[in-house]
Formats: structure tokens, C-alpha cells, sequence
């Protein structure tokens, strides 16, 4: 069976296309696009995936839609009735939105592809959340949580899975908090009034709260409680999202937290404003933290599983995914390389092959490797047309000479194999370097990835190696694979460690096991031979506003417009001369 | 014969800091699209004269952006969101507008850059013109003139040299192409107008009775856990099942 999963129209559209069960394509639109979080029809993507595929639309036997439109119009239609007048804005802008066209998507479906309607289906986004997270993970029997801003009217769900090897597999949904109420919308909430985008700047939040103390938690509990049950409310006084697409938080929020911070501001953890933010960061962390252990607690007492996969845009989290780990009673935790809506695509289509046509469980790939390749010969001929000279050069060879040049200090481009899906670059489109000093994470910061000083980079570590360095806790090795939980570095190893390790100690770790990318595993133990810490700093291969890069032509224009000293895509390598480093550093300076 | 109003449009400090961060929005997302054209090209020289100009308007997007948070810091009080913007009324640089890069040759970009470039130039001179009382500003809009003179300069030359019997034709399909884009501006806005008109006389007119029923179901609605009936996780076919 040839079933095509699609997400879109939200944030971050994605295709994935399974083929008898198991996955042979899944790319975000964004890569293709070069639009980050590109939110259109994942027209690019599906004709990859076909493409790839070597596959017709006529050969397609089922279309999956990774949400229901009308439910979602109905949600969207109630909330503005329930807060008429104040909704007033938001109608006219809500329904030209959804009635010019999301709301019609069998039809757009059925026009961009050909496909006949019969043969487009919908699942909810929360299924497709856990099917994302469940049958992707290597586990037979799981507890399963999925929480992120909305879906239709779920925001977050809990329930249980099962599967058996070649037999049926069950996904049951039982509870789920709905809309208004929501962790995600109420992280949101508090990004926003951070001074960073929604739906984008919520990793910085993350980052920002290790600067402060969280202070602020009573003020936090003001604006959402406990309900009876165990579940939680917000205080609707506090926000407005649910009203108006202006603003997510009210001017009550603001007489709570004090004035928000402007965008433009930068934040300066000397003046007491820059310290109230970061505290208030620190305190909404703590909070969510809070309410997803107790949660996750209640569902593994309620379960029994000693396996929990986590979906939805929360589970980018990894601080509240290790506390999840280390506090619920689950002694492992699964994170699939890509929890929020761009996995949907692969969630859908994967929920309707298991569930709705009850085919039998597939054993799924452990690694997250499901986009295009890329082809090192492109590097060759763009060098040779701008006058630079590349070096084919044997792999062992290449391994070893990139590991001598960061441990001299060079900042590396590495492109290799099939590109990640998930907003991690998890070794295939990495920006990598020596981890050693405070130094090297500036000038990543300052003339590559142009960002702010405050967000920490990520090391990637084999997986035997990692409790060298870091304090891992039982079961940790799911939620380091795809670098979705954070972990305090040794306290003997934080000087050496200086450029991965965040303010409050902690790093968020990518171990890498051999057979997931067995060319960076032979780099990190090159490196570990010269430094004896095998350990290297991996940033996604990106400069800021745009999505990784995907081919090798993207890769060399990064290259031209950073400060990256060399770039290897495949067994060819690129250096820049030592004079175009200078002029580079000094047209930054300037 | 517009320098009045310019003067007028540019008076307040608060909304020309919103402007100035608009066109810095403008150049980055211009300059992405330059990456973009960069990346597509076979040719290159294109190749390299594009990353050039991406490069500018990055520094374009910072200089913008560096005198706008100026400008916001030193007047706080007249930067709240009351005033009224019309961007229409102070055109920057549309960058490549919703122009897509994929779809273009070379030849119908350089023509399009042309003309979009020279465009901006000429509303850029104007403000420099509007703002004698800012000299800050006026250096800013000084230095991307410079350097809009140069890519007006070398779009119109490499179009020359890779089209040089169809260079006419495309300027002329560009200018075309600008102007139907901009019928497309301006009915989008009118259409959005009417129908925001619309949907406000609906809303008013036949909205509140349901309103006060969704109200009426929302006092009733439960906070905490809801079950999910089991019968929801095996449907696949309707986009309204539930």
C-alpha cells in the first residue's frame, strides 16, 4: 500500500510517503522552499517523496491528512461566539483565513494532486501527534502523552499504545485536555510577551530560563491551576489568544508580570528588566515542568507501561523531558525526531496503515534520516566555477584531517548522506566544532549563526562515551538519540567543555550510536584520538531566519556568507584560504 | 511634486521607526530571496554578483533596523500602535516581492531586480529629500542609495550580457509584471475591505443570538480531562468526524 501523508497550512508542512508500511520519504516543505517554517501546501515535498519514490500519483492509495478542517473550523467559530464582541477583529480575519481556503482541503487536495476524493482520508492532529511518536519508537507497549499549542480541540492527550511484530497494533486516545486550556498556547503566551516569535522562539524561552531563578512561579499558578481531576485550567483574565489575533496575553498578564519586553530590546541580564525576564522565563519553565510530571506520573501509575512517547510541539522541551524521565516512574522516554507538525505528515500516514486499513506492524527505522541526499560531486563544480580547489580525498583520510582541523580550531560545514526530518540536525547537516571553549560557542554566536549570546550550543558524543561526561539517568539513551533531553555535564568536565555547557551546567545531548551516522561516529572518536575527549559542538547547518540546508548548493552559499572555514560534503572537501578568512573576519568586525 | 507628502507621511518619529523596521524586514527577506536566485543559477558570475547584493541588503536590513530601535528608544511615549500606518504611502524597496525565484530565468530576474532596484532608489532620494530634520536617518537612507545605484547598475549590464537580443522584451514583461502586481495589491486590498465589511455586518447583525447560545454551552462545558469516545480513533474518512 501506498499511502502519501501530508501536514500543513499551520507551521512547518511536511510530506512523507509510506510504502507497505514502512517510510521511504519524509521532507518538510521548508528544505525545499528555503521558506522557514513554510506553512503552504507541501507541493515541493510530495513531488520529492513521489520522485524519490519513483512513484505516479495514480499509484497512490490513500491521501492522509494530518488534521480535521471542519472540527477545526468549529473550534475557531465557538471561540469567537463565546467572546463576542471582544472577537470582533478576529471574525472577519479568522474567516477569510479558514473559508478562503483551509477549511476545504479534500477539495485542494483532490485539485493539487488528481487524486480522487475517495481516496483522501483525515486523521486528528493528536493522532497523528501519537502515531508520530508511538510507531516510530522501538517499543511494543507504551504509555502515550501528546501536547502542544491545538489541534482541532485537543491540546493535549494521554492514552496507551500496543503492536505487535507482523500483527495489529491499537492506538487508544482516552483523555485529553481541550481548548482554551493549554500547555503549548500557554508557553506561547509567555514567548510572546518574551519578545520572541511564537511558534519559533520557544526553544529561547527554554534557553533564557537557565539564566534566571524562577521567582515567579506563584505569579505562574495565578494564571493556570489545578483542576479536581488532575488536569489543569488557565485563567482566561490572564490571555487573550483565545479572542484575538493581536496579542496572546491580556493587560491583566501585564499588571501580573510587569511590562513586556520589546523584540527589538536585547536582553542584558545586568539591568534588573533583564533579570525580571529571565526569572519569569525560569518560573513558566519550572511550572510547565511541573504540570507535565504530574501528568505523566498519574499515566504511568494508571498504565502500568514502563515506556512513555511523547508528541506534539512540547515534547521539544528537553529540560521538562528529562525531568518527565527522572520524576514520572517511566523508565524510558521515546521523542521522535520530529514531535511537532512536521512529523505529522509521517504520523498520518503511519495512523492510517496501522489503524484504519489494519495493516501489520512494521518494524521502524531507528534514525531520522528520510530526506533528499546530497551530491558531492555539486561541490566540485561550484568550487571549480568560482576559481577555489577542492580535495577528493579517501574517507579515512578526510576523517582524519577534519578531525586535525578542529582541533585546531576550525569551524566545519559537515553535508553528509540523506537529510534529517525534525528541527535537530542530528549529524547528516551539522555546523561542527571543538567544544572546549567559551570562545568558539561567540564566534558561532557572533559570525555564523548570528543569534543571540545567550542560547547554548549542543554537543554530540558516542553513545558508549556519553556518561564520561554528562550525568545521564537510567533510560536516557532514547532521549539523548535525538538530542531531545538535557543533562547536567560532569562538574570535572565543564572547563573542557565550556562551548556546550549552558549557564546552569547542563547540555543537551546527542549520543550518537555507530550505525546512525557511522561517518561522524569515526570523526568524534578521530577527535577524541588527538584530544582525548571525543566529543564535538553540533549546530544545524543553517544561518539565522533560514531552514537547514538541504543540497549541496545550499551548503557552499552558507559557506560563501559565513564565517565557516571548511566544508566536506561527502569525500570532497573545501577549505578557505587563510586571506578570505581574514577579509571575512574583518568585513564582520567592521 | 509628492515632497509634501513624504514630509507628511515621515513627520512622526514613532511611525518612521515602524517604517524603517518594515524596510528592514523587506531587505532581509529580499536578500534571502538573492540566496535563493544564487543558489539556482547556472551561471557564475550571476552567481557571485547575487551573493554580493544578498550581502547588501543585509546590511541594508541592519542599517534599517539599527536606526529604527534609535528611534523607538529616543521616543517611546509616540511609538504606541495608534497611529495610522499606510504603507502604500512610503513604497521601500518591495525586495522581490512575492516574486518566485524557482520559476524565473535569469534573464526575467535581472530584469525584474532592474526595475525594482531603480524604483527604490527613486522613493529612497525622495526621503532623504523629506527628513531634513533627521540627519541620522537621511545618512542611512544615503548609504543604501550608493549602493542601490550599483545593483541598478549591474542588473541592467548582466542582463545585457546573457539576453542581449531579449533584453528589451524582458524589461518590458518586468514592468508589465510590476504593474500587474500592483492591480493585484490594490484589488487584494479592496476585496479584503469589502469583505471585512461583510463579515463585521454579519458578525453584528446575525452572530449574537448564537453567541449568547455559545456562551450559554460554554458556562456548561466542563474544565479538566474530557474522554475521547472510542469509536473517534477509527475514523478516517470525514473531515468533521468526531
Amino acid at each position: 500500500m501506498n499511502i502519501l501523508g501530508i501536514s500543513a497550512h499551520y507551521h512547518d508542512s511536511a510530506a512523507a510517503l509510506l510504502v507497505d508500511g514502512l517510510p521511504l520519504a519524509s521532507v518538510q516543505e521548508e528544505r525545499l522552499s528555503r521558506r522557514k517554517n513554510d506553512a503552504a501546501f507541501p507541493m515541493a515535498a510530495i513531488e520529492w517523496c513521489l520522485d524519490h519514490a519513483g512513484l505516479e500519483l495514480d499509484a497512490l492509495d490513500a491521501v492522509v491528512f494530518y488534521e480535521r478542517p471542519m472540527l477545526k473550523f468549529d473550534r475557531v467559530l465557538s471561540c469567537l461566539l463565546r467572546s463576542f464582541p471582544h472577537s470582533r477583529h478576529a471574525f472577519a480575519r479568522a474567516m477569510k483565513n479558514l473559508l478562503g481556503e483551509k477549511l476545504w482541503m479534500r477539495g485542494i487536495i483532490a485539485s493539487e494532486l488528481g487524486v480522487p476524493g475517495s481516496k483522501i482520508f483525515f486523521t486528528e492532529h493528536h493522532q497523528a501527534h501519537a502515531a508520530a511518536a508511538f510507531l516510530t519508537a522501538p517499543t511494543e507497549r507504551a504509555a502515550i502523552l501528546t501536547a502542544d499549542g491545538v489541534g482541532e480541540w485537543a491540546t493535549l492527550t494521554i492514552g496507551h499504545g500496543a503492536r505487535e511484530k507482523g500483527g495489529g497494533t491499537t492506538i487508544n486516545l482516552g483523555r485529553e485536555i481541550r481548548f482554551p486550556h493549554s500547555l503549548g498556547m500557554l508557553y506561547a503566551a509567555f514567548t510572546a510577551y518574551l519578545g520572541f516569535a511564537v511558534n519559533e522562539g520557544e526553544y529561547k524561552v527554554m534557553g533564557l530560563a537557565a539564566y534566571g531563578q524562577p521567582s515567579m512561579v506563584d505569579k505562574v499558578w495565578r494564571t493556570v491551576r489545578r483542576t479536581p481531576d488532575g488536569a489543569f485550567a488557565l485563567d482566561l483574565d490572564y490571555f487573550e489568544f483565545q479572542s484575538t489575533a493581536a496579542r496572546s496575553y491580556s493587560q491583566r498578564f501585564v499588571d501580573l508580570f510587569g511590562p513586556p519586553r520589546s523584540p527589538y530590546d536585547p536582553i542584558d541580564f545586568e539591568t534588573e528588566d533583564g533579570r525580571r525576564f529571565a526569572d519569569i522565563a525560569a518560573s513558566v519553565q519550572h511550572v510547565l515542568e511541573d504540570l507535565l510530571v504530574d501528568i505523566a506520573r498519574s499515566l504511568h501509575e494508571e498504565t502500568g507501561l514502563s515506556d512513555l512517547c511523547l508528541g506534539g510541539g512540547v515534547a521539544l522541551n528537553g529540560v521538562a523531558n528529562t525531568r518527565i524521565l527522572q520524576a514520572s516512574g517511566f523508565e524510558r522516554v521515546f521523542v521522535p525526531p520530529a514531535p511537532g507538525d512536521a512529523g505529522c505528515a509521517l504520523g498520518a500516514a503511519l495512523y492510517a496503515d496501522r489503524i484504519c486499513f489494519g495493516n501489520s506492524d512494521r518494524a521502524f527505522p531507528d534514525h531520522p534520516f528520510w530526506g533528499p541526499s546530497i551530491a558531492p560531486d555539486d561541490l566540485v563544480r561550484l568550487a571549480d566555477e568560482d576559481g577555489l580547489a577542492t580535495d577528493y580525498v579517501d574517507d579515512g583520510e578526510l576523517i582524519e584531517m577534519t578531525a586535525d582541523d578542529l582541533a585546531a580550531g576550525q569551524i566545519v560545514g559537515w553535508m553528509d548522506g540523506a537529510l534529517e526530518l525534525g528541527p535537530r540536525a542530528l549529524g547528516h547537516r551539522s555546523i561542527l566544532a571543538a567544544p572546549h571553549s567559551a570562545a568558539i560557542r561567540d564566534r558561532l554566536n557572533r559570525d555564523i549563526k548570528y543569534r543571540e549570546e545567550f542560547r547554548p550550543f549542543a554537543p554530540v558524543v558516542p553513545a558508549e562515551e556519553a556518561g564520561r561526561f554528562f550525568e545521564l539517568p537510567r533510560g536516557e539513551d532514547r532521549l539523548a538519540r535525538f538530542m531531545s533531553g538535557v543533562f547536567p555535564v560532569r562538574e570535572e568536565w565543564r572547563e573542557q567543555l565550556a562551548g556546550v555547557t549552558h549557564v546552569d551546567g547542563t547540555a543537551r545531548v546527542q549520543a550518537l550510536s555507530k550505525e546512525m551516522a557511522p561517518r561522524l561516529y569515526a570523526l568524534l572518536e578521530a577527535y577524541g584520538r588527538r584530544t582525548g575527549v571525543p566529543v564535538l559542538l553540533n549546530t544545524s547547518f543553517n544561518l539565522a531566519g533560514e531552514p537547514i540546508v538541504n543540497n549541496v548548493v545550499e551548503g557552499y552559499s552558507t559557506f560563501r556568507r559565513s564565517g565557516i572555514d571548511i566544508l566536506i560534503a561527502g569525500q570532497n572537501r573545501l577549505a578557505r584560504s587563510r586571506k578570505r578568512r581574514e577579509h571575512i573576519r574583518q568585513e564582520q568586525s567592521a | 511634486m509628492l515632497q509634501p507628502l513624504y514630509r507628511w507621511i515621515w513627520r512622526h518619529p514613532g511611525p518612521r521607526a515602524r517604517k524603517l523596521l518594515n524596510f528592514a524586514a523587506v531587505e532581509a527577506d529580499g536578500g534571502r530571496d538573492l540566496v535563493r536566485a544564487a543558489e539556482l543559477t547556472r551561471d557564475p558570475v550571476l552567481r557571485r554578483l547575487y551573493l554580493a547584493h544578498a550581502s547588501d541588503e543585509s546590511r541594508h536590513a541592519g542599517l534599517f533596523r539599527g536606526r529604527g530601535i534609535e528611534l523607538l528608544h529616543d521616543h517611546p511615549s509616540k511609538t504606541g500602535g495608534s497611529v495610522y500606518e499606510a504603507e502604500w504611502l512610503a513604497p521601500g524597496e518591495r525586495g522581490l516581492d512575492d516574486l518566485r525565484v524557482e520559476k524565473e530565468g535569469d534573464g526575467a530576474l535581472l530584469a525584474f531586480l532592474h526595475l525594482s532596484e531603480k524604483a527604490a532608489a527613486r522613493a529612497f532620494a525622495q526621503y532623504v529629500d523629506a527628513l531634513p530634520d533627521d540627519p541620522a536617518t537621511r545618512e542611512v537612507f544615503e548609504k543604501v542609495l550608493r549602493d542601490e545605484e550599483f545593483h541598478m547598475n549591474y542588473t541592467r549590464a548582466q542582463l545585457s550580457r546573457i539576453e542581449p537580443e531579449k533584453q528589451r522584451i524582458l524589461i518590458w514583461r518586468a514592468r508589465l509584471g510590476r504593474l500587474w502586481k500592483g492591480y493585484l495589491r490594490v484589488a487584494t486590498a479592496l476585496a479584503g475591505l469589502v469583505s471585512g465589511l461583510v463579515l463585521k455586518l454579519i458578525y453584528f447583525l446575525i452572530l449574537p443570538p448564537f453567541a449568547l447560545l455559545a456562551k450559554r454551552a460554554a458556562a456548561r462545558e466542563t474544565e479538566g480531562w474530557h474522554a475521547i469516545a472510542a469509536e473517534r480513533g477509527a475514523a478516517t474518512g470525514k473531515q468533521d468526524q468526531s
